[in-house]
């Protein structure tokens, strides 16, 4: 009896230093932007007037927080679907295949997961200048030279995508060796037995592969909402500052730019609290549909 | 004995995480009780600490570092402590949320992080009307006497609207287009004087492949814009329009502002758009260097700022104010300027004060135009030289000054009128937008504004 009071006495102490550090620097600023988005405040006053809900009326009345929601959805929407089906190919290629330059091609495309969101902005802005850039002059070679050149950062109809051309881009490598390492559980045998049996790839690929790394993928889903939320805003800020014209503006740049350039710190905290809730719920829906019944191999 | 051993470590690392937070705040006061400690020095006679945070530009930070040392020879018992960054917002902004704030602050208005804004929004700033009455330190004349008239009479300068002065002029710069004088020379070309020559250039211009204009980013239409609409209206109907007059946008002198602007929408080198932003707009800029684009509206700086880029064969810069609306109409170039302040809650607003008087003084004035930067004390354009005796003429040579911004209001959630203004060129450019939408816009974005004008 005595033991088993020392032994919660000890994983009380050992518990604490965690349990106050998460407090500190998780719970109470997480309250805080809460109770932050219910006043009007400029960010460097102590004079604080409490509105209410009225940021939020706000917010859901204004055209322009619309605007950053839809492209936030469409960066998540895109950037998620084009990453996935790239990483799962690429991990079950470099896996499962008998490749020449295997490790070279892993560290090739695990690259761009170390390089700094503004270099892979510079790089991805110079393919994409309009005059000498990368892509133009590659799709010079199939038109005719004269003809007005594609404003990958200026229409604002593509503007969007050439974002999530380089958020891509960024993310593959990361997905691609998360899901490399768990088709590597995967034991052989199974395989074996499945090509005695004469299934294709393609159907070793979706009746073995997919299923044994259900969970990871899972784990993934959640990934990518919150890093395409947090990436978004760096891309943007280093790429296109919002613009042209707002039309790349996503929830955090937003967000920024009315806590910070507007001087509406409140209303930008009101933002926030959007966002967290937004990223929750979509997470646990994500998560509600995902769920299967876990395989044991 | 294990068990009693394990126990004790558990509690020290508790204990050594408390302590680590006991330590912070110990600091944490300490660090707040330091300019009291200061305070208390100076009454004694010894050195107190001015702590003075400058934007680094075009000018550089080292001119900052010089007129530091130089004020502590005349004033040995202060001593300069200087914050000077590219990125100033992000070094002392989250000091000040924690209540340690500069002394001195040199930070314009219309800065894309927009502190300055936020601290006139909020009242937050010490009144200065009272140093344009000091007298400069080591010369007779006080500081209003040397400024040029004009500059502290502005709604950038003055922003409530009562007669003081917040905000203190300092570097200006005279805006308005810039373009290759050289190229003009061998095409034979003559610099339009209306917006109808304007327009016959530009059509002579495209039939050679030459843009007729150029934007670094839409931002840089703040100084034209507000150029246009003193030519279009004058000065009467620019103040108007600053202050978010009912009905303003749907006059007569206003649509001809916004023709212009449209026009020259349709005469903008088409990939403009596209680097149009923080990290590609000195290709913008390059478009005028290499000959592919006629004007660009700009400030002096630019000549700094693109010195090292190469260029098109007898490049020559060359500078004007808009062209006029109508022939022999009125002709205006914005008066840019940058501003310098004290936070309401600085702990040496005393110091502040007459250090910022000293900054007009002719020793400082001539360190800071060393490096190009020109304040508005008298006399000064005199002793330009090279291409800053051109830009800095061209008020001699009939060009009307404008001065003044959207005038100051509180905080509009989700409204701003700069980039409703502004911002909305590059859809023009691409046709995302039309004119119809972009007046609408601005005249929705103006009504909500004028609830919220300071009074």
């Amino acid at each position: 009896m005595d033991n088993r009071k020392g032994r919660g006495r000890f994983i009380f102490f050992c518990l604490a230093p965690a349990v106050i550090l998460f407090i500190i620097f998780l719970i109470i600023p997480t309250i805080d932007v809460f109770r932050m988005s219910l006043y009007k405040w400029g960010g460097y006053t102590d004079h604080k007037t409490f509105v209410g809900l009225q940021n939020f009326t706000k917010l859901f009345q204004s055209e322009k927080f619309y605007q950053t929601f839809q492209n936030s959805v469409l960066l998540i929407v895109v950037v998620s679907i084009v990453t996935f089906a790239f990483a799962l190919l690429f991990a079950s290629m470099l896996s499962r295949e008998k490749l020449i330059g295997q490790n070279f091609f892993r560290i090739i495309f695990y690259i761009p997961n170390i390089l700094s969101i503004v270099v892979i902005s510079a790089i991805f802005s110079a393919i994409y200048d309009p005059n000498n850039g990368l892509l133009n002059a590659f799709l010079n070679l199939f038109r005719s030279a004269s003809s007005d050149p594609i404003l990958w950062l200026g229409d604002q109809k593509i503007v969007i995508y050439s974002l999530c051309g380089a958020m891509v881009w960024q993310a593959i490598g990361y997905y691609m060796v998360m899901y490399m390492a768990s088709m590597a559980n995967i034991p052989e045998s199974l395989y074996e037995s499945a090509e005695l049996e004469g299934a294709s790839r393609r159907h070793q690929f979706f009746a073995i592969t997919i299923p044994l790394i259900w969970t990871n993928i899972r784990t993934t889903l959640t990934f990518f909402i919150i890093s395409t939320i947090n990436m978004s805003f760096l891309f943007v800020m280093a790429m296109t500052g919002g613009g042209p014209d707002g039309a790349t503006e996503v929830f955090l740049s937003y967000m920024y730019k009315e806590a910070y350039t507007n001087s509406s710190y409140g209303y930008g905290m009101a933002i926030g609290v959007v966002v967290f809730l937004f990223s929750f719920a979509l997470a646990a829906v994500l998560n509600a549909v995902t769920r299967r019944e876990h395989l044991e191999y | 004995m294990k068990k009693l051993l394990s126990l004790a470590l558990a509690a020290t690392l508790t204990l050594s995480l408390a302590a680590c937070g006991g330590n912070n705040s110990g600091s944490g006061s300490d660090s707040a009780n330091a300019p009291a400690a200061n305070n208390t020095e100076a009454a004694s006679g010894s050195t107190r600490t001015l702590k003075v945070a400058a934007l680094e530009t075009a000018y550089g930070a080292d001119v900052w570092q010089e007129i530091a040392t130089a004020y502590e020879k005349v004033k040995p018992e202060v001593k300069i402590e200087l914050t000077i960054d590219k990125n100033l917002e992000d070094v002392i902004g989250p000091g000040m949320k924690s209540g340690d704030f500069p002394d001195v602050i040199h930070l314009g208005v219309g800065q894309p992080k927009g502190l300055t804004e936020t601290f006139v929004k909020d009242n937050n700033l010490t009144d200065l009307t009272e140093v344009l009455y000091m007298t400069v330190p080591g010369e007779s004349a006080t500081v209003r006497e040397k400024l040029i008239p004009g500059f502290t009479d502005t709604t950038i300068t003055n922003p409530y609207g009562e007669g003081n002065t917040y905000l203190m002029p300092m570097f200006y710069s005279p805006c308005g287009l810039f373009f290759n004088a050289g190229l003009f020379e061998e095409k034979g070309w003559t610099v339009p004087q209306t917006w109808d020559e304007m327009w016959a250039l530009g059509d002579k211009a495209k039939a050679e492949g030459i843009a007729l204009f150029s934007y670094p980013t839409t931002g840089y239409f703040d100084a034209f814009f507000y150029a246009l609409l003193n030519e279009a209206g004058g000065p009467e109907f620019f103040t108007r329009a600053m202050n978010y007059t009912e009905g303003i946008w749907k006059t007569e002198e206003a649509a001809k502002a916004f023709d212009v602007v449209d026009k020259l929408a349709n005469y903008t080198e088409k990939t403009v758009p596209a680097n149009g932003n923080k990290d590609n707009f000195v290709k913008n800029q390059q478009l005028i260097l290499d000959n592919k684009a006629l004007f660009m509206p700009n400030g002096t700086w630019v000549v700094g700022e693109m010195s090292k880029a190469p260029r098109a064969d007898g490049f020559k810069w060359g500078f004007t104010a808009l062209p006029a609306l109508t022939d022999g109409g009125d002709r205006y170039s914005y008066t840019f300027f940058e501003q310098i302040w004290v936070p309401a809650k600085a702990k040496n607003a005393d110091l502040a004060k007459e250090f910022i008087a000293y900054l007009y003084s002719d020793e400082a004035a001539s360190i800071f135009a060393k490096v190009g930067a020109v304040q508005p004390i008298k006399g000064m354009s005199d002793k330009l030289e090279g291409d800053n005796k051109l830009f800095y003429s061209v008020y001699d040579s009939g060009a009307k000054a404008a001065m003044g911004a959207f005038a100051t209001t509180d905080p509009v959630e989700g409204v701003s009128i700069s980039d409703t203004v502004f911002g909305t060129v590059d859809s023009l450019v691409t046709k995302s937008k039309t004119k119809d939408q972009w007046i609408e816009a601005i005249t929705k974005a103006s009504d909500s504004l004028r609830g919220a004008l300071k009074k």
